[in-house]
């Protein structure tokens, strides 16, 4: 979900596990797209750091 | 009298999935169970189990997969003859393996269904969808569910496990026999045999002239541990691939095609802002949540006050958590743009269902190809609709005009 949500920071290693694609501080134009996909994510796998 | 055809006392204590009302509108059904003193029902027919209705139970449930195993994941008992003979050791891995196998067998599968891997799949749906529609656009009219929506998705899988488009009326007599008509258990076991010798003969076909590219020969070729996994490990993911990829989908895009028959609103909102679609496809999801997958309990146990036994079958009533007011605001409703939306359609944990990418797919790909051709369409004649349910649910016959 998380994938499909934010693209630009969400995706799957090698063997189809989602990971985190960037390091860092998100940028200011990806937030919306983290919080839903923090807001979806089924096994509130995803935590915010603000 | 057997157990669908005596009338049903107390949805707490005397729940039947296969009774012909609840098959065809189960929600009611879940509310007043979930809204109860007895959030968890149970049942004597079928051999007996119990119904967690609330999110938070089944999410729990979900996750304590030591506790509530996947040995039989069917909402009733296997049939005579499914533990022996040839075929007994396939299975439908991962989901009817347990840890610690659990682990490679999904590891296994996950690659394929990863979100860019499935995306390869969208120029295909999409033109099969469209050669759907070719055949019945002119007509006015169609079956929502029998012309559409139940042809796309085992198309798709035919494709993704290299076997011939011909074999879709027999995959599809196949998985209703193992998921839809399962009280006649004499069928299911015979869907079942069918098809493990299927893809015996794929896998000796493929193991005398090796494929390039093919789902099949990769599965035949991969090791773990420095050996060559067994065959009824790559029979058991093709079996998955029908039971689980097929039916459960069809019915999803069966039930969109329900809803957006009869919501004009929504219909517009989707062409006018396509920017709904993520969302959109997730909610829908949630709100006809097609699977309901069962447990097996490995050892006495009080949850939530309930005595379950060792052996005792647990209804992972996904449908029912993901309409749960507990967790989701006016849950009866379909908000295209739902924000917090963390529906259980797909299952929880280590369980997961593994496909939810390519379903996603198929199901934005149908809705978008659809209304693309078909802007305006509705309902024929609401009451005749038919449903399927207990395992999966969603519509038979839905005949629409446009």
């Amino acid at each position: 979900m998380c994938a499909i949500a934010a693209p630009d920071v969400f995706g799957s290693d090698e063997i189809g596990n989602a990971k985190v694609l960037i390091t860092g501080e998100i940028p200011a134009a990806l937030h919306a797209k983290v919080r839903r996909a923090e807001s979806n994510c089924p096994e509130r796998a995803i935590t915010i750091i603000e | 009298m057997t157990d669908t055809q005596k009338p049903v006392k107390d949805m707490t204590t005397d729940y039947d999935i296969f009774d012909p009302e609840f098959i065809k509108n189960p929600y009611p059904g879940y509310t007043e169970i979930r809204e109860s003193q007895c959030p968890i029902a149970h049942t004597e027919r079928y051999e007996g189990s119990w119904l967690p209705t609330r999110y938070d139970d089944v999410v729990a449930i979900a996750q304590e997969y030591e506790t509530f195993t996947s040995r039989q994941i069917l909402v009733m008992p296997p049939a005579a003859g499914r533990s022996e003979g040839p075929y007994a050791a396939v299975g439908a891995p991962p989901i009817t393996s347990d840890p610690p196998d659990h682990h490679w067998h999904r590891r296994l599968i996950l690659p394929v269904f990863a979100p860019q891997a499935v995306a390869q799949y969208e120029p295909g749906t999409r033109d099969l969808c469209n050669a759907l529609i070719d055949e019945f656009i002119d007509k006015g009219i169609a079956d929502a569910a029998s012309d559409y929506a139940q042809h796309i998705p085992v198309r798709v899988i035919s494709k993704m496990l290299g076997v011939p488009l011909t074999m879709e009326d027999e995959f599809t007599d196949w998985v209703r026999g193992a998921l839809e008509n399962i009280t006649d258990s004499e069928r299911r076991m015979k869907s079942f045999r069918s098809i493990v010798e299927y893809f015996i003969g794929e896998v000796q076909s493929r193991a005398a002239n090796p494929r390039e590219n093919d789902f099949i020969t990769e599965l035949m070729n991969t090791e773990v541990e420095g050996k060559k996994v067994p065959i009824e490990y790559v029979l058991g993911v093709c079996n998955l691939m029908l039971v689980a990829g097929i039916d459960t989908t069809w019915s999803a895009i069966g039930s969109c095609m329900w809803h957006l028959a009869q919501h004009p609103e929504h219909r517009k909102q989707l062409r006018e802002n396509p920017d709904l679609w993520p969302t959109a496809v997730e909610e829908l999801i949630r709100v006809y949540a097609p699977v309901t997958m069962a447990r097996i309990v490995d050892h006495d146990i009080e949850f939530q006050g309930c005595p379950m036994k060792a052996g005792d079958r647990v209804l992972m009533a996904f449908p029912a958590a993901n309409r749960d007011p507990r967790q989701f605001e006016n849950p009866d409703e379909v908000i295209l743009d739902r924000q917090n939306n963390r529906h259980v359609a797909f299952g929880s944990g280590i369980h997961r269902c593994a496909g939810s990418n390519l379903a996603r797919l198929e199901v934005r790909v149908a809705l978008q190809t659809w209304l693309a051709r078909i802007p305006e369409f509705e309902l024929i004649d609401p009451s005749s609709v038919t449903w399927a349910g207990g395992q999966v649910h969603g519509p038979r016959k839905c005949m629409v005009k446009f």
